[in-house]
Formats: C-alpha cells, sequence, structure tokens
C-alpha cells in the first residue's frame, strides 16, 4: 500500500499533473464561493473536460474540483453570512461575526488550514483503512439514520440556548417545511398549495441564501445605512497568517475531533457535510472552555466548521471506492466520472487499479495543501471585498442570490422563496426568535423521516418497531449521545453553579454563558 | 417620566406572543392541509405537528406570563429605508421573468446603488452609477451565462 500510495504522490507531482490539480482547486474554490453553485454542479460541469485526459489526470482533475469547493463555500460564509454551500452552513456563525469585527483574514485563513488539516486526516483514513470501514459503513440502516437526525436536533439546544424553547419551535418549523413536496415513501404530494413546481421540495440553497443573506442586508445596508458591509474594515496582513496557523495548532484536539467527526459522518452513505459542520461545532462549543466566545467570532467555530466539512470529502469516498456507495452527491459524480473511465468500484481499485487509485487519493491530500496556499494568500484579495463600500457591493450581493436561487432549478418561484424566506429571516432576527434552527430541521427533516418510516416498516416485518429501532449496537450510541447531548446544558450549569461556589469571583460572566454567547 | 415610559413600553412589541400565535397558525394551517395523506406520508408531518402545536403553545403561554419585548424599528427612517428596500427588490423580482436578466438588472442596479448612495441625484452620481451599472451586470452576465453556462432569467418582453 504504502508504494503505490508513494507512486500515486509521484504522479501528482508531475508538473502536468500538479498543473491540473492547481486548475481544479481553483475551479472547485470558484464554484464553492458562489452560491448556488454546489461541488456536485462543478464535478458535473467539469466531468466532460476529462474525458480527452488520462484516468489519472482526470480523476486528479476532480480530486482538486471536489476539494476546492469544499473551502470555498466558507469564503462567502464568512464575507456576507452566506454559505456557498449548506455544508458551510456552520461557519457563518463564527465567520461572520469575526468579518463584522474586521478580523475577515483570520476567518478566511483558519478555514483554509482547518479544511486542509479535515482533509488530510480523512485522506490518511481513506488510504489506510479504507476497506474495514466501508464495512461498518454498511451496518448503517434506518434507524441508525433516524436517530443520527435525533441527536443532530439535539444541537438546537446549543444553538439557542438563550431560549430552548423557541428554538425547538423554530426546528418544529424546519422539520415542516423539509415535509413540502412528494413524500419518498408513499409518494403522497404534501404542502404544495397548488404548485407543481414544490414536488421537489423546497431547496436547501434557496432556504439558506433566504434566511442568512437577505437578512442582513436589509438590515445593516438598507436599515442601517452602514457605509459598508463589515461594521470595521478588514486589514490583511501576513501576520496574520502565521497567527491563525500558530493559535490552530495549539488546539489539536478541536482539530482532530472535529475531523474525525467529518470523516465518520462522511463514510455514512448519504449524511452530508452541512450534518458535520453542525455536529463538529455543537461538540467543539460542549467541550471548550469558553463556550461564550462562540457565536461571537472565534476562529476555533470556523475550524471545527470546516476541518469536519472538509474531511466528509474524503470519507464519503471510502463507500464510493470500497463498495460503489456514494457517500455525498458529489462521490455520484465522481463514481460516474470513474465508470466513464472504465472503472469499476471495489477491490479491483486497490489491485489491478492501484496506481491510479492512490494517485487520485494523493491527489486529494495534495489539493489540501494547495487549499492552505491559495486560501491564505488569497485572503489577502477574498478579505478585502467587504471593504467595497456598500452601495456598490449589496445589489452584486442580490445578483448572486437571485442567480444562486435561480440556477439550482432554473426556476422563478425559487427565487420568490428565496426572498420570502428573507423577508421571514428578517422579522424573526427582529422577533429575536433566530432562524438558524429552521435550517437545522430543513437539513435533518428528510433523514428523520426517512429513517422513522422504514424503520417502522422493518420494525413491523421485525415484530417491534421498538426494539427494532433501539436494541442495536449504533443506535445504542447514538441515543447515549442524544441523551447526553440534551442533558448538557443542565449539567454546564450545575457545573458553572459549583464553580461559583468556590471561587472569589461569583459574577465571572464566563461560566454563566453557554454556546453562542447566551445566557 | 412615568407616561413617557408608558408610551415607550406601548411602543414594544410582545415576540413571544407574536412568534407563538403564528407558529399555531402554521400548525393549523399545517393540519387542514395533510389530513388525507396516507399513513406512510403522513406519519412524520403528524408527529412533528404534534411537536410544533404544543411548543407554540408553551411560547404563547410564556408571551402571556412573561413576554420578552422587543422594538421593531429603532427609528422611523430605518422603518423607511427598509421599506422602500423591499419595494425597490420586489419590482426587481416581478420584472426579470418579464424584462429578462439583463433589462431587469440593469435598471435594478442603478437604481439599488442610487438609493443607497448618500447623495442621490448630483450628475456625478448618476453618471457614476449608470457606467458603474454597465461594468457590474454586463460582468455578471458573461461569467455566468457564456463562461459557467448557467441559464439566467429569460424574459417575455425582450427574450
Amino acid at each position: 500500500m504504502f508504494d503505490f500510495a508513494l507512486t500515486g504522490l509521484s504522479q501528482v507531482l508531475l508538473p502536468n499533473h500538479f498543473l491540473v490539480l492547481f486548475i481544479g482547486v481553483f475551479m472547485g474554490i470558484v464554484f464553492g464561493a458562489l452560491p448556488g453553485l454546489t461541488a456536485t454542479m462543478g464535478l458535473a460541469l467539469l466531468v466532460p473536460f476529462t474525458f480527452t485526459m488520462s484516468p489519472t489526470a482526470g480523476l486528479i482533475m476532480l480530486a482538486g474540483i471536489y476539494v476546492g469547493a469544499m473551502y470555498g463555500d466558507a469564503i462567502p460564509a464568512i464575507l456576507i453570512n452566506t454559505p456557498g454551500t449548506p455544508a458551510a452552513i456552520a461557519t457563518t456563525f463564527d465567520g461572520f461575526p469575526l468579518a463584522q469585527k474586521g478580523m475577515a483574514q483570520h476567518g478566511l485563513v483558519a478555514a483554509a488550514v482547518a479544511s486542509s488539516f479535515g482533509s488530510l486526516v480523512a485522506n490518511i483514513v481513506l488510504a489506510a483503512a479504507a476497506p474495514p470501514l466501508a464495512e461498518v459503513s454498511l451496518k448503517f440502516g434506518p434507524p441508525e439514520y433516524f436517530w443520527l437526525g435525533i441527536f443532530g436536533l439535539t444541537i438546537i439546544s446549543t444553538l439557542s440556548s438563550g431560549s430552548p424553547i423557541k428554538g425547538f419551535l423554530a426546528g418544529s418549523i424546519g422539520m415542516i417545511l423539509s415535509a413540502v413536496g412528494m413524500a419518498d415513501l408513499g409518494g403522497d404530494i404534501r404542502l404544495t398549495f397548488g404548485f407543481p413546481e414544490l414536488q421537489g421540495g423546497i431547496e436547501l440553497i434557496v432556504a439558506l441564501i433566504g434566511f442568512f443573506c437577505l437578512p442582513e442586508i436589509l438590515s445593516s445596508v438598507i436599515g442601517q445605512r452602514r457605509a459598508a458591509y463589515a461594521e470595521k474594515m478588514t486589514k490583511p496582513s501576513l501576520n496574520v497568517i502565521w497567527q491563525v496557523i500558530t493559535a490552530l495548532f495549539r488546539r489539536p484536539t478541536l482539530m482532530l475531533r472535529s475531523s474525525i467527526i467529518g470523516t465518520v459522518i462522511g463514510f455514512a452513505p448519504g449524511a452530508g457535510g452541512n450534518i458535520a459542520s453542525m455536529v463538529s461545532y455543537n461538540e467543539a462549543c460542549r467541550w471548550d472552555k469558553h463556550p461564550e466566545e462562540y457565536g461571537k467570532g472565534t476562529i476555533k467555530g470556523v475550524a471545527a466548521s470546516e476541518a469536519a466539512n472538509s474531511a466528509m470529502a474524503p470519507g464519503s469516498l471510502i463507500p464510493l471506492l470500497t463498495l460503489g456507495i456514494p457517500g455525498s452527491p458529489p462521490a455520484a459524480v465522481i463514481l460516474g466520472a470513474l465508470m466513464l473511465h472504465g472503472m469499476r468500484p471495489g477491490a479491483e481499485l486497490f489491485t489491478d487499479y492501484a496506481d491510479i487509485t492512490y494517485s487520485f487519493i494523493m491527489a486529494l491530500l495534495v489539493a489540501a495543501f494547495l487549499v492552505t496556499l491559495i486560501g491564505s494568500f488569497g485572503s489577502f484579495f477574498f478579505s478585502r471585498i467587504i471593504n467595497i463600500p456598500s452601495r456598490y457591493l449589496a445589489p452584486a450581493i442580490v445578483f448572486m442570490t437571485v442567480l444562486g436561487s435561480y440556477a439550482i432549478r432554473n426556476n422563478m418561484l425559487d427565487v420568490w422563496i428565496m426572498f420570502i424566506f428573507g423577508i421571514i429571516g428578517y422579522v424573526s432576527n427582529k422577533l429575536k426568535f433566530h432562524p438558524a434552527p429552521i435550517v437545522l430541521g430543513l437539513i435533518l427533516g428528510p433523514f428523520v423521516e426517512e429513517g422513522l418510516v422504514q424503520s417502522m416498516l422493518a420494525g413491523k416485518a421485525a415484530g417491534s418497531t421498538f426494539i427494532y429501532m433501539v436494541y442495536r449496537p449504533i443506535s445504542g450510541v447514538l441515543i447515549f449521545l442524544c441523551i447526553m447531548s440534551l442533558l448538557w446544558p443542565i449539567f454546564a450549569a450545575l457545573k458553572a453553579k459549583h464553580k461559583q461556589a468556590g471561587v472569589d469571583n461569583p459574577f465571572s460572566a464566563e461560566e454563566k454563558e453557554g454556546c453562542n454567547g447566551s445566557k | 417620566m412615568g407616561q413617557n415610559s408608558e408610551t415607550q413600553s406601548a411602543k414594544r412589541l410582545n415576540a413571544d406572543l407574536i412568534v407563538g400565535i403564528v407558529s399555531l397558525g402554521l400548525a393549523a394551517l399545517v393540519y387542514f392541509s395533510t389530513r388525507e395523506l396516507s399513513k406512510l406520508g403522513g406519519v412524520f408531518v403528524d408527529y412533528t405537528l404534534v411537536a410544533l402545536t404544543v411548543l407554540a403553545l408553551l411560547t404563547t403561554a410564556k408571551g402571556l406570563v412573561k413576554p420578552e419585548r422587543i422594538r421593531f424599528f429603532e427609528s422611523v427612517v430605518e422603518r423607511n429605508n427598509v421599506l422602500v428596500g423591499i419595494c425597490i427588490l420586489l419590482l426587481y423580482l416581478i420584472f426579470l421573468p418579464l424584462a429578462g436578466f439583463l433589462p431587469a438588472s440593469y435598471a435594478f442596479y442603478f437604481c439599488f446603488n442610487l438609493y443607497l448612495a448618500d447623495e442621490r441625484f448630483t450628475t456625478r452620481n448618476i453618471l457614476s452609477s449608470a457606467a458603474l451599472t454597465v461594468l457590474v451586470v454586463t460582468a455578471f452576465y458573461f461569467i455566468f451565462h457564456d463562461f459557467l453556462e448557467v441559464p439566467l432569467p429569460e424574459g417575455r418582453w425582450f427574450g
């Protein structure tokens, strides 16, 4: 295996292959950074260009696009509060506040370094342990997906520890929104109110743009007439790159935990980067000594989200390369590309086509380093974008929101939905009813529903739905995690109370505040 | 003094009550729209609806007992700015499928740019806005339409 890895690395470092990889990473960053254009779209659009290349060069380019897109989505998330793809949703929580404080470059560099680190860890796992992990991924059945979805929902207690009832209420609204369209099981048409275009459901990216981007424009640029998009101007400097890199590598636990979460969620087929980044953000916040810093602009929050969603990409390739099961939509496009080049996923890939397969894996690895390079030095340029006066920038952002919403399905209804969600987001922000849990419900609803309905059907056949859903090893672990996650705010409060009783300063704000700075 | 603070508190909205009542309305709408679903198609909606209703009732109760009061707009100027901004966006979305991407976007960028400027109708401002409009919108058009081959909204009037 080690020999193949070295041969693969030498293939990637050949000048023509390296150039192809560089172009791939750059294109991936562009696709990831434009809201509405996803990694899947980028891969699908550029697959035809790889037909004329050798299989090795073609796959190296696809690896670059995939890794580049997983970082690129962080750029608009940090600068304008709009995730380039749904996987960067948790990046907005701290990235945008950082940009508002004039620290956009810190956020961008943290995202690039964490993305590279996450990708690196997941690639090592992919290269070293793909076959045994693929077997574990097959153990994920409907009950596991149901509990994974429920575990994801418990994050609401972190996102809204100021008012958990309102947080869970918003989550329920998101779950109802996720039911719009045709039911996967049963085929019923639900809540479309006579719009046939809604049968495909509400597009996640449309909801993200609506709930996160438009309210910010309405509130700061239009309402308050702020001259620039950020409260403070960003002044990029070379020092920031070094500061951020050293700050992140002083937190190996955070980086490693986030990367492992991303890899594990990645190899569970179907669970995407959005869930990985949310779970990772939640865990980072939960285990941090200073949870009050999260949500106010800390590079730790950005790193947790980006390390996880970038680790998800190679993670999702584990079941693809070993079993032919794509773990994510981009992985499905890569599956198509593999087959077009005459390669069938499975053991053959690691024996007959080992040279090409390991070149692909090594390309993912080298692309991770390129992301650090392009991301860190590109931050000088990217971070200046928000210094542009808002009268020039805001109309351009509105174009992006409109084009991004339209591009998904070439449908004006999606643009109208984005606009309506934008108004709802603005109003709900004013009412202190934050829309992040609505989006979380929208993301996790389909998981929970599919897991629930399939478990009910299988459980009925097995004799008891309850036993089928609960008495399974992975389900047991996930149920335990759900309970822990729900009870954590109580534990944290008791711990804080206990500490306060023993310290001199009973009014220390640090211990009283929960994640996202909410008391 | 007391009268003044009373007037101020009267202007503040009961956020919990609004959220609770709107959520209950949403729950009612979903309930009456999903009564004819099959068991497989309806089970998730039903469970979620129960959660939504209970949480909406709790929020309404909190709004009655211990409300969180907020001031929706900080000033009349802010309110007017937001309403005009929404109207400009609304007009853009209405004209987009009629006029097509390029004409509607030229008009939108020009108007929005002028609206956000401090000195709106000086000759210099109008000329610079017009030049920038042509530059930015045309660049967007070429990047998305020609380079990335993303379909853009087409108009009924100009195609």
